[in-house]
């Protein structure tokens, strides 16, 4: 192939991907820290006695592991301003989104988690008068927390590389920035594979942090 | 102090408990013996409600345990009601269910702290004597994995005694127990009756029901088949199923 590769180009525009960087650990951070709220008071609501509650919790998890992040994305930052009035920046609208997305799979990693402890510690809790919070807080959560961090960490991954999606609706984070590049300098080849890199340098630690916490564990166990 | 009234327990179609009434005065210690599968840890569990009777009822005190009574009606006691009971019956499990991610220490004063309110210095000074009692003074600071099975189950037994109850319920305290490390735990237990707690144990150790014991109940197919003191269950029983189930684990 006589393609002559001019990686000098990144060079030149660091700042531009440095932008996108930032913006793309934005969203990452943010919606990971919904993700977490979310997730951990529906993983728990969904262990509770209360039939209601655990339908309504159930229902936003099926609904959301059942439709595409992209569908959710662009629902909330097309839809949702149209039927409700209120119009989220692009922003916004991402970071909300993604953490609502990755709320359900947190809550499914909290769920296994709390399963995953011995049924014996909840009525060893309730047998000293503890109430079902007091119990999840004190003596179910510390040990399920051991158990859902390599998870967590790999949720994060996923979500990292999630942001892209932004770029559908024009956020500008790290893909949206290498399009706008693309679109000045005309080296797609360049942009794309050196995109793919960097990506993969920011995501793949956590994969393998997450795979040595949990080999860890398991070793322990 | 407990008076169990005509209770019935069903899983769907089973029966696993039917027309049970047992009365506990303090400084009772009653011994519930009977085979495996005949309701004796659920009907132990159903004093504190960790398992839901369906029928009859539970008194403790002068208190119904589990549900309230509303112009005939009754209905489920609110979790708050319930714990308060719960907290005043100390119970040991089979398996000890120590909570592994705290110390000893931390796992007696957790109850009194988190459930009474009582003062974090209070509750080490009670915890270390408890401790101190059921000889374990030099593993305050150990995790529970780090203990034997017997170390455990006294551990187990402080934290019940941390809530100071006015009922213990053992299930079956020495069963997961190797044969070596029963004794200590039978000690604690035999020292704990001769103080006067009041004890309701469920246990397959003839001999500790028959010494310690000041009733004894023979439990058969979610019934009480018999019960009366260890001198009689043991030596003179009057159900032909009491004496056939003696022969077979006495001899």
């Amino acid at each position: 192939m006589g393609y002559e590769w001019q990686f000098a180009i990144i060079l030149e525009y660091w700042p531009i991907f440095a932008r996108g960087a930032i913006t793309t650990l934005q969203i990452t951070l943010l919606s990971s820290v919904i993700g977490l709220f979310i997730g951990l008071l529906v993983g728990v609501s969904r262990e509770s006695s209360g039939v209601f509650v655990r339908s309504v919790t159930s229902i936003y998890v099926e609904m959301i592991r059942a439709t595409p992040a992209l569908v959710q994305i662009v629902w909330l930052y097309y839809c949702f301003p149209i039927i409700f009035g209120y119009q989220l920046s692009a922003m916004t609208s991402i970071i909300i989104a993604l953490g609502i997305h990755s709320g359900a799979y947190v809550s499914e990693i909290v769920r296994a988690g709390i399963n995953a402890v011995d049924t014996g510690q909840f009525l060893a809790a309730k047998s000293i008068g503890m109430n079902h919070f007091t119990a999840l807080r004190r003596i179910i959560l510390p040990q399920a927390g051991q158990k859902m961090i390599p998870p967590l960490i790999n949720e994060f991954a996923n979500l990292m590389k999630l942001t892209t999606l932004g770029s559908m609706i024009a956020v500008y984070e790290l893909l949206q920035e290498s399009n706008n590049l693309i679109a000045t300098t005309y080296r797609p080849l360049e942009v794309y594979t050196f995109l793919a890199i960097f990506f993969f340098f920011i995501t793949y630690p956590w994969i393998w942090l997450s795979q040595r916490l949990e080999r860890r564990l398991k070793m322990r166990a | 102090m407990l008076r169990i009234t005509n209770l019935g327990k069903s899983y769907g179609s089973a029966r696993v408990l039917s027309g049970i009434d047992l009365d506990v005065q303090p400084h009772d210690v009653v011994a519930i013996i009977g085979p495996s599968g005949s309701g004796k840890s659920t009907l132990l569990k159903c004093i504190n409600f960790l398992e839901r009777y369906d029928e009859g009822e539970v008194r403790f005190g002068d208190e119904l345990v589990g549900y309230v009574e509303a112009s005939g009606q009754r209905r489920l006691a609110t979790e708050r009601q319930t714990n308060r009971l719960r907290a005043e019956m100390g119970m040991v499990f089979q398996n000890f269910n120590l909570f592994p991610h705290m110390t000893t220490l931390q796992n007696v004063i957790e109850g009194p702290i988190q459930v009474k309110g009582v003062a974090r210095d209070e509750a080490v000074r009670h915890a270390e004597q408890l401790l101190a009692k059921v000889g374990l003074a030099d593993k305050r600071d150990v995790r529970p994995t780090k203990l034997s099975g017997g170390q455990q189950q006294r551990a187990a037994i402080a934290r019940a005694l941390a809530m100071r109850p006015r009922l213990m319920l053992f299930d079956e305290p020495t069963s997961a127990l190797d044969p070596e490390l029963v004794g200590e735990v039978l000690t604690t237990m035999r020292e704990l009756a001769a103080e006067g707690m009041t004890m309701v144990i469920v246990t397959h150790e003839m001999s500790f029901a028959r010494d310690v014991a000041s009733r004894v109940v023979f439990m058969e197919g979610g019934r009480i088949v018999e019960e009366g003191p260890p001198g009689k269950i043991f030596t003179n029983p009057d159900n032909a199923r009491t004496r056939a189930f003696l022969a077979r684990v006495l001899h």
